[in-house]
């Protein structure tokens, strides 16, 4: 898996087997990213050219630092040969820099490592942590849909999704089209793994490859998505997940639930008529619940929507509002909600993220749970051992 | 671990079985109610059937109000104050007993005889359908019955770690829950209380009346950290007997005149006073009243003839 399997005939390193005991090296990789800056010296004021960013070979991305770079020329998806440059650890994580002793130049794309496949260790889901690469691995699509987002100046189109196997699912993120459909198996090589909103998602670009599968062993999406409740405890202790069930009871509201005003631009929540992003905006009015949701083992927040919040308390937006004018105290639409959902039993599915207030969820359903007391009774009253 | 305390589903029988307490380290810390039956509690959730409130507060600025909770097991103190204005309003909403789910805070009060009281501080509290109330009491007994088991897996086998318990679907709180219980009240017996447990099951499937009905059954579960009976004290002399009448025309008089039928316990020792008794013998004649039954302090500094 290291230096040891490499083949002895290139001289190049990998950058998976960077190791600061093996400084110089010399290796092939693509910059990913980079910006030019101009680092000032305390010693005497002069200015001296940096540029930074990030090199991938397939195998590893790391940090480089290219001191008195050329002018021009070094943009992102350029590739290049680095000679003698030297290897860096920080914070745990090799870095290279090229300096004066350091032969840089242009190389093709081909003369970038070639990866055997079977050279690429296969992960599970499980397995994969934030900023992990150089690895392959089968997966299921859950489900997938494409969007469209404001990089910088540039709009984009992203396909987000879900994406399963045995032992988890993780978010997808992929910058280009690869064709994917619910359903479908594939084995994707050349994708990586970053934390959004302390959530691992595996994200796919350009560089990375999609291979449809027959994936026998893989579970089957419509299952995936109907598993049963987990406890709270549980779902506390893994910090969220992308296909989270609970089953539990409503204990508590928290603010702000009730009547809220948002931005008509981004939907924000809006404070005093102002939004956080567009100043003085009118604001449209909205109806939420923030749910305290307890089973016993642990509890979480679960953001329902007006649609949600409409059905579950059986109250309109156009009705609260109404009741609002009647009545102008919004803390008592707060009561009156509460009032109307305390204890009932909610099933709620959707996806968890973590924070340093616990779990919420972003719900994708929630359905009202009624138990049957005949079968209840009867179950407790064999587990007491009642001759009845 | 997420910051929110999770609400414990308990019995009546479990709150008044509980006499421990840990105390957290440091300024605001948690202190939880530990329960023989493997809870180890900051909140609760309860379910029976709720009293009307009456009003316990000292005077119109700081209203409190207290209710009781019965289920089939026993009852409970639900109170409210200025704090928690909602649970407030909710308690004195009603004029006849309801079925009812309270979500709160549990409060140890260990009065000067060292008995314990538990009270529910709520922070909500709904009036429900007994449908509602009967598949709240299954969830309270599903999940005490969850932890009696644990409680005895952790008393059968001392090596069972918090690991392994997790594998099993265990959650952390839980099994550390299970072994304070364990180790707090070694010969507690649960089987009395499994018991008790029946008759909460019973009512789940409809069978018995209003929970109140069977409110005066008396306390099988006995508990072994009740406090050691103490000695008899000797029977008092008749100068102490004089002492006795004054303290108790004081209270009388003090109660007779407060807006709330209770005495202030500040008031009859000043009062005492000035007729010639200390502040100390005044409140040491007050304590033995009490434990001899002739009066009581339900709230603290508030007395009354029993």
């Amino acid at each position: 898996m290291t230096a040891e399997s490499s083949p002895p005939t290139s001289v190049e390193t990998r950058l998976r087997d960077l190791r600061t005991d093996t400084s110089p090296v010399e290796f092939v990789a693509r910059v990913v990213a980079c910006e030019r800056r101009d680092v000032t010296r305390k010693s005497d004021g002069s200015r001296r050219p940096v540029l930074t960013g990030l090199l991938s070979d397939g195998t590893a991305t790391v940090r480089f630092s290219w001191w008195d770079p050329p002018r021009e020329g070094i943009e992102r998806g350029v590739v290049l040969r680095a000679v003698g440059a030297e290897v860096r650890e920080f914070r745990g994580r090799p870095e290279v820099t090229f300096s004066w002793r350091t032969r840089v130049g242009p190389a093709s794309p081909a003369e970038l490592p070639r990866l055997d496949a079977d050279e690429i260790p296969f992960r599970t889901v499980r397995d994969l942590h934030p900023s992990e690469e150089g690895f392959r691995i089968e997966v299921r699509i859950v489900r997938i849909a494409q969007k469209t987002v404001t990089v910088g100046t540039e709009r984009r189109v992203v396909h987000e999704g879900l994406v399963a196997d045995r032992t988890g699912a993780i978010a997808l993120s992929s910058w280009s089209d690869f064709g994917l459909h619910a359903g479908e198996a594939v084995r994707i090589a050349g994708g990586y793994v970053r934390a959004f909103r302390g959530r691992p998602q595996l994200v796919l670009d350009d560089r990375s490859s999609v291979v449809r599968v027959d994936g026998t062993d893989l579970p089957d999406p419509a299952q995936l998505l109907a598993s049963p409740p987990r406890s709270i405890a549980e779902v506390d202790d893994e910090g969220g997940g992308e296909a989270v069930a609970v089953e539990g009871l409503v204990v508590a509201l928290l603010p702000p639930s009730g009547i809220v005003f948002r931005c008509p631009t981004c939907h924000r929540s809006i404070r005093s008529g102002i939004c956080r992003v567009h100043g003085q905006v009118e604001g449209q009015p909205d109806l939420r619940a923030r749910i305290v949701l307890d089973d016993g083992t642990g509890a979480l927040t679960v953001n329902a929507n007006r649609a949600d919040t409409e059905r579950l308390w059986g109250v309109t937006l156009a009705e609260a509002e109404a009741r609002l004018r009647s009545q102008p105290d919004p803390t008592l639409i707060e009561e009156q909600m509460l009032e109307a959902l305390l204890g009932r039993r909610l099933r709620v599915r959707g996806v968890g993220t973590h924070d340093d207030f616990g779990v919420t969820l972003t719900p994708e359903s929630i359905d009202r749970v009624d138990i049957d007391l005949d079968a209840a009774a009867e179950e407790l009253s064999a587990r007491l051992g009642d001759r009845r | 671990m997420s910051l929110r305390e999770s609400a414990w589903r308990v019995s009546a029988r479990e709150l008044e079985s509980s006499l421990e307490e840990e105390k957290g380290e440091g300024e605001r810390a948690t202190t939880y109610l530990l329960s023989p039956f493997g809870a180890r509690m900051s909140r609760v959730l309860v379910a029976g059937s709720l009293s009307p409130a009456e009003s316990i507060g000292r005077d119109e600025s700081q209203t409190f109000w207290r209710a009781r909770l019965s289920d089939p097991t026993g009852a409970v103190a639900v109170t409210a104050g200025a704090f928690q204005p909602r649970a407030m309003a909710q308690l004195r909403s009603a004029s006849a007993p309801r079925p009812a789910i309270v979500v709160g805070k549990v409060h140890l009060f260990r009065g000067r005889d060292g008995v314990g009281y538990v009270s529910v501080r709520a922070e909500a509290v709904r009036s429900v359908a007994e449908s509602e109330e009967r598949a709240c009491l299954a969830d309270i007994v599903r999940q005490t019955l969850d932890r009696l088991d644990l409680v005895e897996r952790v008393e059968k086998d001392a090596t069972l770690t918090e690991e392994a318990a997790r594998a099993d679907g265990i959650p952390r709180a839980w099994f550390r829950a299970a072994k304070e219980s364990r180790s707090r009240y070694p010969n507690v017996d649960r089987v009395a209380f499994r018991r008790e447990l029946s008759n909460v099951v019973r009512r789940v499937a409809g069978e018995s009346g209003p929970a109140r009905a069977t409110l005066p059954s008396p306390s099988t579960v006995t508990v072994t950290r009740a406090p050691p009976p103490r000695p008899a004290p000797p029977p008092p002399s008749a100068a102490e007997r004089a002492e006795e009448s004054l303290v108790l025309d004081q209270l009388d008089e003090v109660a007779d005149v407060s807006a709330d039928g209770y005495a202030d316990l500040k008031e009859v020792l000043a009062r005492a006073s000035s007729q010639g008794l200390v502040a100390e013998r005044a409140e040491a004649i007050l304590n033995r009243l009490e434990e001899e039954g002739v009066i009581e302090e339900p709230i603290v500094g508030k007395l009354r003839r029993a």
